[in-house]
C-alpha cells in the first residue's frame, strides 16, 4: 500500500519530466508466504522478503492503475517469470502462459514442450517462462491487479 | 521446503486459480538455486490510450537468494573389514557432499572412539582423495590436519575422504572398532533455521538447512587374530615287533599344526629337536603325508642330526598340517 501511495505522490513529477505522460502505471510487489505457528495452529503469513531460501514460496503481484484521463484499452500486463523461480500452476485468471521465452503464449493446458528425446510433451508449470493477462479496457482512476504463485528453485 | 499444505483460497480468495493437478516444480539442482542469485521481478503493460501503442515496465523487486548450509556423509564400504590385531595404514572411505546451495568449506574431524565397539581405532589421518581414484594413495592424497577444513565445495559437489587408522594390538579375535567422520558447515551449524546474518555465498546471509549443517557416519573395522595350537604325539616300534621303547627302537614322532581363530599366522615355522640319545633316520621327514628330502631345498622341510625346521609360510585360520619324522634309540 506504501508503494501505491508513492507511486501517486510521484506521478506529478513524472508528468513534468515525461512529455508524453503514460496513464498506465504498474506497480510490482513480491511477497513471501511464510508459514507460522499462531496459537497452535499453522497460518501463512504474506511478507515482504529481502532475501529467500529455495523452496520458499512467493505471491508475483502486480498492480495497475489508470491514472490518466482516457480509458486505456487492450492492456497486456505481461509478468516474466525468473529462471530462478518455478510457477506453481497458480495465477489470476484469465492467465495465459508462455513457455518460450515470451514469443508465444496459450492456456497453459494447451502448452507443450520439447523433452530430452525431442518428443514434444504437455509442459510443468516449472516450464513456464512468462504469464501474462490481456484487460479489454481499464477506464480512468480504475484500478486492480493480478499476481502469480512461484517457488524458488 | 514448504508445501502446498495450506488451501490456497483460505488466502487469495478468487485472485488465483491453480491449473488443475499442476506438479511441484523439480528444483534445477539438488540443492536449489544458488545462493546469491538476484531473483529480479519486472512486470510491463502495454496499451492504447487513444493517441496511441504505449509499452511501460512496473517498478523492479530484487531479491537475492540466501545460503543455506547442509552437508552430508555416507560411508562407501560395505560392513567391516577384516584386519589383523595390530595392524597400521587401516583405510575407511566417506563420501561428503556439500547439499546447500552455496561455496563452503567444512571442517572434518575423526574419531576412533565410538560407543558400542569393543576396540577404539586410533586414528593416523585423514586425506581427501585428490586424484579422485576412490582409493587412498599414500604421498599422492591430500592429508588433512585433524578437524581442519575441506576446500571449498560447489553447490552439490562432493568429496572421498579417507580415514587411516591403526587398529590395537589388544584386539581380539572377532571385536569390532569403527571410526566416525564428522562434516560440518565452517560458517557455522545449529538447529534448522539458524541464521548467521551476511555469512552466505553472494553476501546474503547464511542459514542452517535441516541436516544442522553437520554430518556424520562410520566405517568399521573387525579384530581378527589367528591361533596356532600344536600337538605332538610319538608312536615306537621296537626292533622285537613290540612297542618298548629300547635301544635300537624306532620312534616316529608326529606334529600337528592346526591354525584357529581367523586371519592368518605368517611366516610359519615348526621346529623339532632331535631328542638326546637318539638318531634322526635320514628320510624320514614327511608333510602332510608326503616325504621330503632332508636338504636345504625346494621343498619346505630341512632336517639334520640337530633337528627338523618345516617352513609353512603363511597359513589361514582352518589350516591344519602333520608332519612325522623318526628317530632311532642308541
Amino acid at each position: 500500500m506504501n508503494k501505491y501511495v508513492v507511486m501517486l505522490l510521484a506521478a506529478p513529477v513524472m508528468l513534468a519530466a515525461s512529455p508524453a505522460p503514460q496513464s498506465v502505471q504498474l506497480s510490482s510487489t513480491v511477497m513471501a508466504e511464510k508459514t507460522v505457528s499462531v496459537g497452535g495452529r499453522e497460518q501463512v503469513e504474506l511478507k515482504t522478503p529481502g532475501s529467500v531460501l529455495p523452496g520458499d514460496r512467493l505471491i508475483f503481484q502486480t498492480n495497475y492503475r489508470n491514472g490518466g484521463g482516457q480509458p486505456a484499452m487492450q492492456v497486456v500486463v505481461t509478468n516474466p517469470v525468473p529462471a530462478a523461480v518455478a510457477w506453481t500452476g497458480e495465477a489470476t485468471p484469465g492467465a495465459v502462459e508462455s513457455v518460450d521465452g515470451g514469443k508465444t503464449y496459450a492456456p497453459f493446458v494447451q502448452l507443450k514442450v520439447k523433452g530430452a528425446d525431442g518428443a514434444l510433451r504437455p509442459a510443468q508449470p516449472a516450464d513456464v517462462t512468462h504469464i501474462r493477462w490481456t484487460l479489454a479496457s481499464i477506464a480512468p482512476g480504475a484500478s486492480g491487479l493480478v499476481k502469480y504463485r512461484g517457488m524458488v528453485r | 521446503m514448504n508445501t502446498h499444505s495450506i488451501p490456497l483460497g483460505r488466502h487469495l480468495p478468487v485472485l488465483l486459480a491453480g491449473v488443475a493437478a499442476c506438479a511441484v516444480a523439480t528444483p534445477a539442482a539438488a540443492s536449489g538455486v544458488r545462493a546469491g542469485t538476484v531473483i529480479r521481478n519486472v512486470a510491463t503493460a502495454t496499451f492504447n490510450d487513444g493517441t496511441g501503442d504505449r509499452t511501460i515496465n512496473s517498478n523492479s523487486v530484487d531479491l537475492t537468494v540466501d545460503e543455506v548450509l547442509d552437508v552430508t556423509v555416507v560411508s562407501r564400504d560395505s560392513g567391516y573389514a577384516s584386519v589383523n590385531a595390530g595392524a597400521t595404514g587401516q583405510v575407511r572411505s566417506f563420501t561428503v557432499t556439500n547439499a546447500g546451495n552455496g561455496q563452503e568449506a567444512f571442517t572434518l574431524a575423526g574419531v576412533g572412539a565410538v560407543s558400542g565397539n569393543d576396540f577404539d581405532p586410533a586414528i593416523t589421518s585423514i586425506a581427501i582423495d585428490i586424484n579422485g581414484n576412490g582409493s587412498y594413495d599414500a604421498g599422492i592424497d591430500q592429508v588433512v590436519a585433524l578437524g581442519a577444513a575441506s576446500p571449498v565445495l560447489d553447490p552439490d559437489a562432493a568429496i572421498t575422504v579417507f580415514i587411516i587408522s591403526s587398529i590395537p594390538s589388544s584386539a581380539a579375535d572377532g571385536q569390532h572398532g569403527q571410526v566416525r567422520l564428522t562434516a560440518t558447515a565452517t560458517t557455522g551449524t545449529g538447529t534448522p533455521g539458524t541464521v548467521f546474518a551476511g555469512q552466505g555465498t553472494g553476501g546474503g546471509d547464511a542459514i542452517v538447512g535441516a541436516t544442522h549443517a553437520l554430518a556424520n557416519a562410520t566405517g568399521g573395522v573387525a579384530g581378527q587374530a589367528a591361533t596356532l595350537a600344536l600337538l605332538k604325539s610319538a608312536t615306537v616300534v621296537d626292533p622285537y615287533g613290540g612297542t618298548r621303547a629300547v635301544p635300537g627302537s624306532l620312534i616316529t614322532y608326529r606334529l600337528k599344526a592346526t591354525v584357529g581363530g581367523s586371519g592368518s599366522i605368517a611366516n610359519l615355522h615348526l621346529n623339532d629337536a632331535i631328542p638326546a640319545d637318539t638318531v634322526y633316520q635320514t628320510g624320514s621327514l614327511t608333510l602332510d603325508g608326503m616325504a621330503l628330502t632332508d636338504a636345504t631345498d625346494a621343498d619346505a622341510g630341512v632336517a639334520s642330526a640337530a633337528g627338523i625346521d618345516i617352513a609353512l609360510g603363511t597359513q589361514a585360520a582352518g589350516a591344519v598340517h602333520s608332519v612325522t619324522f623318526t628317530v632311532k634309540i642308541n
